[in-house]
């Protein structure tokens, strides 16, 4: 919890390891963060935005992770110690930078946290991070939870003093979200005082002969590192003697721990916590004396290539259990059973555990069970939006090329069915990719291009492509959802929202004002929640050639009801006249609201002329309405401008209260 | 020791409250907790669940399959839909409800011939791994208790009167007002009563 983040007395506390790593920074006086949100740290950046003030931390959420990773540069070269947190697609964004950081140096200290997303629970592909470390030769740090990211974020402040250098701390989706209870040491924080750059007196410039120069010193400090790396207390060796040990680092670590207990074995396990440079000596002794080993690692064989060219020194018979034997994927996250199966077949023994079994019993109990794929909220602006969109492509759906892009909206892909007019998996690359392809689509093709971003992706990565687009007068229709905060990742201020963390104002970018700028003449604004009247505006704009810009404007609904919480504000729910319903569906055709759905027992209606209506009703729940009020705009028995007793749709009498977590 | 539960639902039910409230606990009285979350994409009416492992030799995050004590279940689909965690005749305590997904919705107003899921569908097919399964109407308990958002409280209430369960159920209430909003804490504590009265 927040309290227990900034706890001045506490000595240990229930803390999310995101929290913790806040902590471990403002233990070691950090001054100045900045991040672009991303799954799964972006609780980082939510921790700190509301303890920011409180703790004098000048922070800043930056419009990309290049932006983020260059501000907390900066701020180190410029004498405060900073620290910023992105996830693994975001290195990317930020790798420019990165590279050449590592050939410049920084001055105060400069962490980088970074996660990688095995099993690409909320990213587009799986990547493994380690490999920037290496390629940009960069100390690397690898937690097992958050007892240890807390104490690592910690050091790795005065390990990017003392070298000079960015230092890295890579966690795992399974580190991130995971909580426990973790010692919490005293805060000691200090009054920030401005630091004079020009004092220090030093070159942060790399080019040419001066690169060359830089990277022959990096190569040394690489050298310097490893050998501090060789007796880290971060890289342990436990267990008994065995001829068969197990290497392993990050959350791997913890489900061999519980493994060998279940197992009832005690093997020589090397833990790694510093995983570049590779403490070689170290693990040089480990392997030495060993018939074979098994290495334990998530996504790529990064640890086991090392390992194994170091064991052509040393031990080259040595057996390597790991990805290249088949005993452990490079794809998806592990667990305690793919741990456990493989560490009981190498070590030739038996246990009662039958994963397998499990799973095909339970599966089998789950034929039954309807899929449930995340959607856009009850109250969303997306689904307003889109409802009108399929309704304007109409008949020419087989027209149309459909750039989907990251954020809320990528979940179109995901729920195709019920948005097979738009064809919504057409196409989703990366964050502002959408701009970039349409304008190479409608290059290459015939078909009139439909590209969809978010407002924080449009600042994020969207504006070169955009500029491209307007220059070359490209046949394209841009839809910006403009929600207010950048939604997916937990609703945090953008450029475009107008406050910054904890609340400060800040300079509001209008999103039409800069399209204005960048020469685009067909700029339409769109209430989104008006749905009807959105229609007739995206037709003109698929009609007509050349770019055109719809900016569907509504708030996000979490934001919006979190907001409303603060204000005092109930929500209105709307409820369906069941005694009246026409059980035609069109409140729940294609705009499919988590909060309607059909009545399980049929019902009837007789109008006054004798016509007769039969079928199921429609039924929205009240815990979960959001009193947006378009369902009741599609309703063709319900007059929203003119509400009366005759609408099918109607505004329910009673508020419901704003749920607390929100 | 071991005690694994895992908890389950749809993003939005306030999953993370229950295992914040028995985080805290474990915090204050000096048990190892170690508990796996779900962020991200999923919270948007998505499967959403929380692994809660408490006990000195836990060190994974994830429960093994088929070594969940308890499994909570805030909806039935959901419940159903993690049942590989469930210790053979492990417990179950579900809440008498279906969440219909919109995709099920979809099914229906193409083919009028499709039916939702009931909740009886899904007892059924637990009772053939256990026959400890308490259903609980959280929402109708919730609404008693005087706020319909309190439903994630009553099964936490019905969780600390499982035999086995290693936090004192007094512990276990005193931390609830140091998450609820203010105005809130009586009647989530009203809740917890409800849901503790619940399990016969």
């Amino acid at each position: 919890m927040i309290v227990d983040v900034i706890s001045e007395d506490k000595g240990k506390a229930f803390l999310f390891c995101n929290e913790a790593i806040v902590r471990g920074a403002l233990e070691a006086d950090v001054k100045v963060v900045a991040f672009y949100p991303g799954s799964p740290v972006s609780e980082i950046l939510d921790t700190f935005y509301q303890i920011s003030d409180k703790m004098e931390v000048k922070m800043e959420i930056a419009t990309n992770e290049k932006v983020a990773l260059e501000i907390v540069a900066g701020a180190s070269m410029g004498g405060q110690r900073s620290l910023t947190a992105l996830k693994s697609v975001g290195l990317n964004v930020a790798s420019d930078t990165f590279f050449s950081l590592g050939y410049t140096g920084v001055n105060k200290g400069c962490v980088m946290v970074f996660a990688d997303d095995p099993y690409c629970h909320s990213s587009q592909s799986e990547e493994d991070g380690r490999f920037f470390a290496e390629y940009g030769y960069f100390p690397l740090l690898e937690p097992t939870d958050p007892v240890e990211a807390k104490q690592m974020v910690k050091e790795a402040f005065e390990i990017s003093e003392k070298f000079q250098t960015l230092v890295l701390m890579r966690t795992t989706t399974r580190i991130n979200h995971q909580s426990t209870v973790v010692p919490l040491e005293p805060l000691n924080r200090t009054k920030f005082m401005p630091s004079s750059f020009r004092s220090y007196n030093r070159s942060y410039a790399t080019v040419g002969s001066r690169a060359r120069e830089l990277k022959s010193e990096l190569l040394k400090k690489r050298d310097r590192l490893q050998a501090e790396f060789e007796n880290s207390k971060y890289n342990t060796i436990t267990g008994d003697t065995s001829d068969i040990g197990i290497i392993t680092s990050g959350v791997s670590y913890n489900y061999v721990l519980e493994v060998v207990r279940k197992l009832n074995i005690n093997p020589l396990i090397l833990k790694l916590g510093t995983t570049n440079p590779l403490p070689n000596n170290l693990v040089k002794k480990f392997i030495e004396p060993l018939k074979s080993v098994i290495i334990v690692e998530e996504l790529t064989p990064y640890l086991e290539n090392k390992i194994k060219a170091l064991s052509k020194d040393v031990n080259p018979q040595l057996t390597i259990f790991g990805k290249e034997s088949g005993h452990f994927s490079e794809a998806n996250e592990y667990n305690i059973p793919i741990v456990l199966t493989v560490i009981r077949e190498v070590f030739n023994i038996s246990s009662e555990h039958d994963y397998e079994k499990i799973l095909l019993d339970a599966n089998k109990l789950k034929s039954i069970l309807p899929v449930r794929i995340p959607v856009f909220c009850p109250g969303c602006p997306h689904r307003a939006t889109f409802w009108a969109l399929q309704r304007a492509v109409g008949n020419n759906s087989d027209k149309i090329a459909f750039m989907n892009d990251i954020g809320c909206y990528s979940m179109l892909l995901l729920n195709k069915k019920i948005y097979s007019k738009l064809h919504p998996d057409d196409l989703l690359l990366a964050m502002g990719a959408t701009i970039g392809t349409a304008s190479g689509v409608s290059l290459a093709s015939e078909d009139k291009v439909i590209s969809i971003i978010g407002d924080s992706t449009f600042f994020h990565a969207g504006l070169p492509g955009m500029i491209n687009i307007s220059n070359n007068y490209e046949n394209v229709v841009i839809i910006v959802l403009d929600n207010s905060v950048t939604a997916m990742t937990g609703q945090q201020p953008n450029p475009g929202t107008g406050y910054g963390p904890s609340g400060a104002p800040k300079h509001k970018i209008q999103i039409e004002n800069v399209l204005k700028g960048m020469g685009f003449e067909n700029i339409v604004i769109n209430d989104c929640f008006d749905t009807k009247s959105c229609i007739p505006e995206f037709r003109k704009a698929l009609e007509e050639p050349g770019p055109t810009v719809i900016i569907s404007r509504g708030p996000c609904a979490l934001w919006n009801d979190r907001n409303k919480r603060k204000r005092g504000e109930k929500i209105q729910p709307f409820f369906i006249d069941n005694e009246i319903c026409r059980k035609c569906h069109t409140c729940m055709r294609d705009f499919y609201c988590p909060a309607i759905s059909m009545e399980s027992e049929e019902g009837e209606y007789i109008e006054e002329s004798g016509k007769t209506w039969n079928g199921y009703s429609s039924h929205i729940s009240m815990e979960l309405c959001d009193g947006c009020g378009v369902c009741s705009i599609l309703c063709p028995y319900t007059d929203h401008e003119n509400r009366s007793e005759k609408d099918v749709i109607k505004p329910f009498s009673k508020e419901r209260e704003v749920r607390h977590d929100l | 020791m071991t005690y694994n539960i895992m908890t389950c639902g749809v993003g939005g039910q306030g999953l993370m409250l229950v295992s914040n409230i028995i985080g805290l606990t474990c915090a204050e009285y000096g048990l190892n907790i170690r508990t796996a979350e779900t962020h991200g994409l999923a919270q948007r009416s998505g499967s959403i669940y929380t692994h809660i492992r408490i006990g000195d030799d836990v060190f994974s995050p994830l429960i093994p399959y088929g070594e969940a004590d308890v499994l909570l279940g805030m909806e039935a689909i959901e419940s159903l839909r993690y049942i590989e965690f469930l210790k053979p005749n492990g417990v179950i305590i579900l809440n008498d409800y279906v969440w219909q997904p919109v995709q099920s919705t979809f099914d229906r107003v193409n083919d009028s011939e499709v039916k939702y899921i009931k909740v009886q569908d899904i007892i059924e097919k637990m009772k053939e791994i256990t026959t400890k399964i308490f259903v609980v109407n959280a929402l109708e308990l919730a609404l008693k208790a005087g706020n319909s958002l309190t439903s994630n409280v009553i099964l936490l209430g019905a969780l600390s009167k499982i035999k086995g369960f290693p936090i004192p159920k007094e512990q276990l209430k005193s931390m609830i007002p140091h998450v609820v909003p203010k105005k809130a804490i009586e009647v989530n504590l009203k809740a917890f009563e409800i849901g503790y009265e619940e399990i016969k």
